[in-house]
């Protein structure tokens, strides 16, 4: 995987995420931050900070981008989520713009 | 407000699965509290539609939800509204239609200064009372109590409610005095008066509302109005009309005069600023002149049902019609001709209705140049289906025209002289969803034709001689979900079951069916091993239902697949016995 095809997301706790751009991008929110000109750091070091977003959730939320990106058209498979974690996500999902 | 993004959305509907998954995050206080609103209000509008709302759940919400619509929930009652008196936030509150409710259970909400809309619509047990915890809600904006037991007294105290901009008084017995007394109310923009005592001298107060924009006088005595120059929006239906709107100010948009009398034809409109006139409707008021249409140059919505146009004043439509997209013509004097003229000068015309007039065949090539057509009713006309060619015996299927409205996904050709044959053109139309037949001369060859309409969804097809065989033969499209079969009395139940079993995704309505869900023998019904866990929270759901002394019936409530499903539960409060006496209890309401 090249440097540039992939994006690091940090979660509060510190932990990296390494994911395609690509899958990235299915967040509306990260995708500005990587597209939009201008000196946005995250742009320049391929790397994004979640202060508000836990390691589990941030787990999830990348594996939503490859379910997303895999199942977009069909859909016929579910996304799995537990329950206790709606609340989280959902509020991650939303902030996100996913 | 439906702006979820597509993983918020799987998340509300992962967390209101069933009760149990609700249990799973309930305690979550800290995540609770930080939620942005318009996800506790997404959040709680689906528990509220999946029934997994009480009212100790709701405290949750505290902190977070700014609106809350539990409009026709028999459970929401004094209880409920002690939780909502804590919510800090709220800002919408939906009762209407909640029975339980009652003046003192509106204490709670005294003093909520968030509260700015507020519907008790139809809560027939508050009363004047009710009216005094309201008047301590500060900042309230909206409010609606239409057909409470408020009386004239409770709305003169309305008065000092100064930030309202809404105020549905429908059905109330306000009088000449109570609206005189709500003139301190400058801010007043819709006023709904339906079914009040307001008389002529009462309305003459309404110019003292320097904002008021929407009026609602709907079954009241009032003939004449005073100028309102900054009305957008009147409902005068069912009244008398003698002098109204003689201002040529008010920048008039709607208009309602359905079933009212016009003492002095239709010259109270050609006086009246129509020229940014969007909505007419005039149906039923008998008018026979209609020269004021020329004015609307921005006519959308267009209803002249049941008036007395003739061919000979279609040309006046037909002027307006470049924007119009709705008009209705049913029972007027129209026929094939008078569609003649209309053709080609309604280029944006979605739905059109000549129901109950002379059209016959001819008109399907003037109503195929009606390119934006998306619904058009004909029932009760003079169609055949076929149109005689010139001096050839060959009969053509007048139907075929048809083909050419790319968009047309309704038509309705109920009591129409359509037979079998006449239906064969319909299997060609890409866009068609719902097809309504009527006619005892219809027979097993319709519901063959109609198999191959490739995006059917709803099929009504009654009163028609279909056979148990043609049922059984008949390849319903994949998009079908609801066959309206009544009338067809040739149909056994038995081969009604068997279809409904072979097609459980289709809805069936017949007089057999509805029988069916509390037969003893259930051997068609789905079985218990199919039951989701919906099911099985609608049946803990009516368990606890069943203790509460106000049933709903059985029936509104639950699914048909519900409630095949509840008979196996065999649990002994969910018997068919019950459902038959909750639904006893609901007719004698």
């Amino acid at each position: 995987m090249k440097k540039e095809d992939t994006v690091k997301l940090i979660s509060s706790d510190g932990f990296e995420f390494v994911v395609d751009k690509e899958a990235a991008m299915v967040s509306q929110t990260i995708r500005n931050m990587l597209t939009s000109p201008g000196s946005f750091a995250e742009r320049q070091h391929g790397e994004v900070t979640f202060p508000e977003i836990s390691t589990t959730i941030l787990e999830k939320i990348c594996q939503y981008f490859y379910w997303h990106l895999e199942f977009a058209s069909g859909k016929d498979r579910e996304f799995p989520i537990e329950p206790e974690l709606t609340l989280e996500l959902m509020m991650a999902a939303n902030y996100l713009h996913t | 407000m439906n702006s979820e993004t597509e993983l918020v959305e799987l998340c509300i509907h992962a967390a209101c699965k069933n009760r149990e998954t609700v249990n799973k995050w309930r305690l979550q206080r800290r995540s609770l509290d930080r939620l942005p609103s318009p996800l506790a209000d997404a959040l709680l509008r689906r528990l509220i539609t999946r029934r997994l709302l009480y009212p100790s759940l709701l405290e949750v919400f505290k902190h977070s939800a700014e609106e809350i619509d539990v409009k026709g929930d028999n459970s929401v009652d004094a209880e409920w509204m002690a939780y909502l008196g804590a919510f800090r936030h709220l800002r919408y509150l939906n009762i209407a239609e909640c029975h339980r409710i009652t003046s003192s259970s509106l204490w709670p909400i005294t003093g909520m200064n968030s509260l700015k809309e507020l519907d008790l619509s139809r809560c027939t047990k508050v009363n004047d009372a009710g009216i005094n915890h309201i008047l301590s809600v500060p900042n309230l904006e909206k409010l609606r109590i239409s057909k409470t037991s408020v009386t004239a007294n409770g709305v003169m105290l309305l008065a000092s409610l100064k930030n309202l901009s809404l105020l549905d008084l429908g059905g109330l017995p306000v009088d000449d005095a109570a609206l005189a007394s709500l003139q301190v109310l400058k801010n007043l923009q819709h006023i709904e008066l339906w079914d009040s005592k307001i008389s002529n001298e009462g309305a003459a107060v309404l110019n003292t509302f320097p904002k008021l924009t929407h009026l609602n006088l709907d079954w009241t005595s009032v003939s004449k109005l005073p100028n309102l120059s900054s009305l957008e929006c009147l409902n005068m239906s069912n009244c008398t009309i003698d002098s109204i709107l003689r201002d040529d100010k008010a920048p008039l948009t709607k208009l309602i005069f359905s079933g009212s009398t016009f003492l002095n034809e239709g010259e109270t409109l050609l006086y009246a600023n129509t020229n940014f006139l969007s909505f007419l409707d005039l149906a039923h008021t008998g008018l026979d002149k209609f020269f004021f249409l020329s004015k609307m140059k921005v006519i959308e919505h267009l209803n002249l049902s049941s008036c007395m146009m003739g061919d000979d004043s279609v040309e006046m439509v037909a002027c307006i019609g470049g924007k119009l997209k709705s008009l209705n013509l049913s029972g007027t004097w129209i026929s094939s001709a008078g569609l003649g003229i209309l053709a080609g000068h309604v280029p944006n015309l979605e739905i059109l209705s000549v129901s109950q007039t002379s059209v016959d065949d001819t008109a399907f090539s003037f109503i195929s140049m009606m390119p934006s057509l998306k619904v058009v009713d004909l029932s009760n006309t003079n169609i055949k289906g076929f149109l005689h060619q010139g001096r050839t015996d060959l009969d053509s299927l007048s139907l075929t025209a048809l083909q050419d409205l790319k968009q047309l996904e309704r038509l309705n050709l109920e009591h129409t002289q359509v037979i079998d044959e006449a239906l064969f053109p319909l299997s060609r139309f890409q866009e068609l969803r719902y097809l309504s037949l009527k006619s005892p001369s219809l027979a097993d060859i319709s519901l063959y034709h109609l198999s191959s309409v490739p995006k059917l969804t709803k099929l009504s097809i009654g009163d028609a001689v279909l056979t148990n065989y043609a049922l059984d033969m008949f390849k319903a499209p994949d998009t079908l979900k609801l066959m309206d079969l009544r009338g067809c009395w040739l149909l056994t139940k038995d081969a009604i079951v068997s279809f409904c079993r072979n097609h459980p995704q289709i809805e069936i309505r017949h007089e057999l069916v509805t029988l069916l869900p509390f037969e003893e023998n259930g051997r068609h019904h789905s079985s218990p091993s199919r039951l989701t866990s919906r099911t099985m929270q609608a049946a803990r759901k009516k368990e606890q239902m069943s203790l509460s002394p106000y049933f709903v019936d059985q029936r509104m409530k639950y699914s048909r697949d519900e409630l095949l499903a509840l008979q196996f539960l065999s649990l002994p409060l969910a018997s068919s016995n019950e459902i038959d006496n909750s639904i006893l209890e609901k007719q004698s309401d």
